[in-house]
């Protein structure tokens, strides 16, 4: 059923507002659940499901109405004292909240759906029993039987004089809708049908189509975007007197130059401005995960505590909207795999409860997530003998590889240490997904785990996905572009002190043995100078990981903005993106994760 | 056939034609003449300078700064295996809207715009100008001194050329 609503305006103002609401919500339900007697905390998420309750009452949401009305009468119970919050009351009251996501999703997709929320509101209706909500009707009474008081409460009436008269009718309409089965039945025959939808329901939610600028931020952007109009005049000026030939040459050049420097800072101050603007707390990412974390450990039986650090640093909107589903995922393999039951931990010697930690930094032009549990740890052995059971590795590369490389089996497709797929985890995808889209992101993916003592996954992302430092190369006559966070160091090269390695060619490097990848080799690039012996070696490290890539000249470093090739030539190996240099030319940003990856998979000989 | 062409209403009725109306750009690759619908073209360039992309097919000639966009670009003569030929004053590159997205085609040079009649295009014969992959000859025109190959450029790219560059 398509929404009919006269006021555009009026509806998106309540989906902006309701979508708010909801996201803290969330966040305030779980925070209650340890602090049930905190009277503010209460008072708010009543308010927040009262206001939503008005406004689409308003709106004639009737659906909505429904749910919340309940929800709000089970809320006011508890602030009053005369219901005392159980995890199992919790559970209820969230699983009405996700379907008001549900709900709200479907009238932001612009389409009612006609949900079953009957499943749901009869969980709410037994907490209601002792005083029944507005029965005004005669089919809740006969149905529901014992404590159906006649004293029709009035509390919900009476706490909301704003949205008297259509309120009335919207809160008759419910309790004549649910069949209303006999009380201790309801619950577990019905299959929980709408946790799934609202799931989705709620990850939808995410509003990313607006974005709310503080108005400072706003008025210094139209600062500098006045200075910048300043400066084209100028510029217009000067070409101006320099096509009408009235200009000394002289004076000329210094104008230009003064010019060319105003221009410089004007745009660099704009364009942090912009990325500024751009820039949001991880925390938007972060507040889902109380309510995921207590969810998984009510289904896994295991008790968590879950601790989240710097929920405040800010990182580029892009990013924060693709980390959220690689993190689930992170945090879903610690609950499941990590952590232990409370029994187990106990007998290990270790605190009932377990610890999930999650912790974003900045360092440098990166930011670091780390998701860390205190778990059992990733048994290497287990691992590797899973990945030859299901054929992904061999005998011989298994004895070959660091405990590194073991760690990083379990991101290879198809990988799981899991007999039987669960609800939660052992499909062997979820690792392999978080990794392409880490990788997505220029990000980097690094596992610190000790057996029995816990794991950590850290996450290095860039800042920002739009503008990268880099370093120009040049490659026998072509320019590549390689981002300055991987390169670690350059050097300049005799070529005789290159040595071969079984058909590798490495460089000594200190006490290290370097890895070689001839750029013109890989890019097949026709040889343009003749044969120098000097040549330079710009060092590339991912992880712990280095590899030297040989190129002809360093050009110079540049900030440059990444275009993207389009879908077509999406997938070039070993390139990430292009760029446009100053004099207009495409220039092709180097992947240095697929060159480091790639050179170890030709080395291993896969 | 021809229903990859958007026919155009028929501004003005020319006696004797049936069908409807439809403009085509014309083009040359190798002496022969071919046409695009021209709702699928953008713009027509001359060769800027091209940034090759290793590691791709070897018709893919690069990739070009379109005004701050960056797009793939197609030499023509290469993808239908022709001879090479030197770019001069008459190369073009014909930007085209390839299922939303842009792309480059490097051709001999761009004649005109033409107006032709749906029903004037026949499906084209089996066997045409060697090299050309059938798939993407939509049909051909036959008038009296001049035979146009009509191309959907959309079927240039078939399922397995997605998938080189989209598993990779």
């Amino acid at each position: 059923m398509p929404i009919d609503c006269e006021d555009q305006e009026l509806l998106e103002g309540f989906l902006t507002e309701t979508t708010e609401l909801l996201e803290k919500l969330d966040d305030d339900l779980v925070a209650l659940e340890k602090s049930s007697d905190d009277a503010d905390l209460l008072n708010r998420i009543f308010r927040s499901i009262h206001t939503v309750k008005g406004a689409s009452s308003f709106l004639g949401f009737d659906l909505l109405v429904r749910v919340t009305h309940k929800t709000e009468d089970v809320l006011n119970r508890l602030r009053k004292g005369e219901l005392l919050l159980t995890p199992e009351i919790m559970d209820v009251v969230l699983e009405a909240t996700d379907l008001v996501k549900t709900l709200v999703a479907d009238i932001k997709a612009g389409d009612i759906v006609d949900r079953d929320i009957d499943t749901t509101v009869s969980k709410l209706i037994p907490l209601l029993a002792e005083q029944p909500a507005a029965s005004k009707t005669v089919t809740a009474a006969a149905e529901e039987a014992p404590a159906q008081s006649a004293a029709p409460q009035s509390t919900a009436a009476s706490d909301e004089p704003a949205v008297a008269p259509k309120e009335e009718a919207a809160a008759a309409a419910p309790p004549a809708m649910p069949p209303a089965p006999p009380r201790p039945a309801p619950e577990p025959p019905k299959k929980p049908a709408p946790p799934k939808p609202a799931d989705k329901g709620g990850d939808d939610l995410s509003d990313n189509t607006t974005v709310r600028v503080d108005v400072k931020r706003l008025d210094d952007l139209m600062n500098q975007v006045g200075e910048l109009v300043l400066e084209r005049n100028r510029m217009i000026q000067l070409n101006q007197d320099l096509q009408g030939g009235t200009a000394d040459m002289v004076l000329f050049g210094e104008e230009f130059g003064k010019l060319a420097k105003r221009m410089n800072f004007v745009t660099s101050e704009l364009q942090m401005q912009v990325l500024k603007m751009r820039m949001i707390p991880v925390e938007k990412v972060f507040k889902k995960f109380p309510r995921i974390v207590r969810s998984l450990a009510r289904d896994l039986g295991k008790e968590v505590d879950l601790k989240i650090f710097g929920e405040e640093t800010e990182l580029d909107r892009s990013v924060v909207d693709e980390i959220g589903d690689p993190l689930i995922h992170l945090i879903r393999n610690a609950m499941d795999h990590g952590l232990e039951t409370p029994d187990d931990r106990i007998a290990a010697g270790k605190p009932g409860t377990g610890t999930l930690v999650l912790a974003a930094v900045h360092e440098g032009n990166s930011i670091i997530i780390s998701i860390k549990d205190d778990g059992r740890g990733i048994d290497t052995d287990r691992v590797g003998r899973k990945a030859i059971e299901k054929g992904l590795i061999t005998e011989d590369q298994l004895a070959a590889m660091s405990q590194r490389e073991m760690f990083d089996l379990i991101f290879l497709p198809g990988f799981s240490t899991k007999d039987k797929a669960s609800d939660l985890s052992g499909r062997g995808v979820g690792m392999d997904v978080v990794k392409t889209n880490i990788k997505k992101l220029n990000g980097l993916i690094e596992i610190k785990s000790e057996k029995g003592l816990g794991s950590e996954f850290i996450l290095r992302l860039p800042l920002t996905l739009a503008i990268i430092q880099s370093l120009l190369v040049e490659v026998e006559g072509e320019i590549y572009s390689i981002p300055l966070a991987s390169v670690l160091e350059t050097l300049r090269v005799d070529q005789r002190e290159f040595h071969v390695i079984g058909g590798q060619e490495v460089l000594k490097l200190r006490d290290m043995v370097l890895p070689l990848i001839r750029l013109e080799q890989v890019f097949r690039v026709q040889r343009h100078y003749e044969q120098d012996n000097f040549c330079y070696v710009v060092v590339i490290g991912a992880a712990d990981k280095r590899v030297g890539l040989v190129v002809t000249r360093l050009v110079g470093q540049q900030e440059v903005a990444i275009k993207s090739l389009g879908n077509y030539l999406a997938n070039v190996p070993g390139i990430a993106g292009s760029t446009i240099l100053g004099d207009g030319r495409v220039t092709l940003i180097v992947d240095p994760v697929g060159m480091i990856d790639g050179g170890e998979g030709a080395a291993a000989g896969r | 056939m021809s229903n990859a062409l958007v026919p155009l209403k028929a501004g003005e009725a020319r006696a004797g034609d049936q069908g409807e109306l439809i403009q085509l750009v014309s083009f040359s690759l190798d002496h022969e003449e071919y046409g695009v619908d021209v709702l699928k073209v953008r713009e027509i360039i001359r060769m800027p300078s091209i940034t090759r992309v290793p590691n791709t097919p070897q018709y893919v000639e690069g990739v070009i700064n379109l005004r701050g966009k960056v797009i793939p670009i197609i030499n023509m003569r290469r993808r239908f295996g022709l001879n090479e030929l030197e770019y001069d004053k008459q190369t073009r590159i014909m930007v085209m809207d390839i299922e939303g997205e842009l792309m480059g085609f490097i051709v001999d040079s761009v004649s005109e715009v033409i107006r032709i009649s749906s029903s004037e295009i026949q499906p084209s014969p089996a066997v045409v100008t060697s090299g050309i992959d059938q798939e993407c000859i939509a049909g051909v025109i036959n008038q009296a001194e001049r035979l146009l190959v009509l191309l959907d450029l959309q079927k240039m790219f078939s399922q397995d050329e997605r998938r080189l560059f989209s598993t990779m």
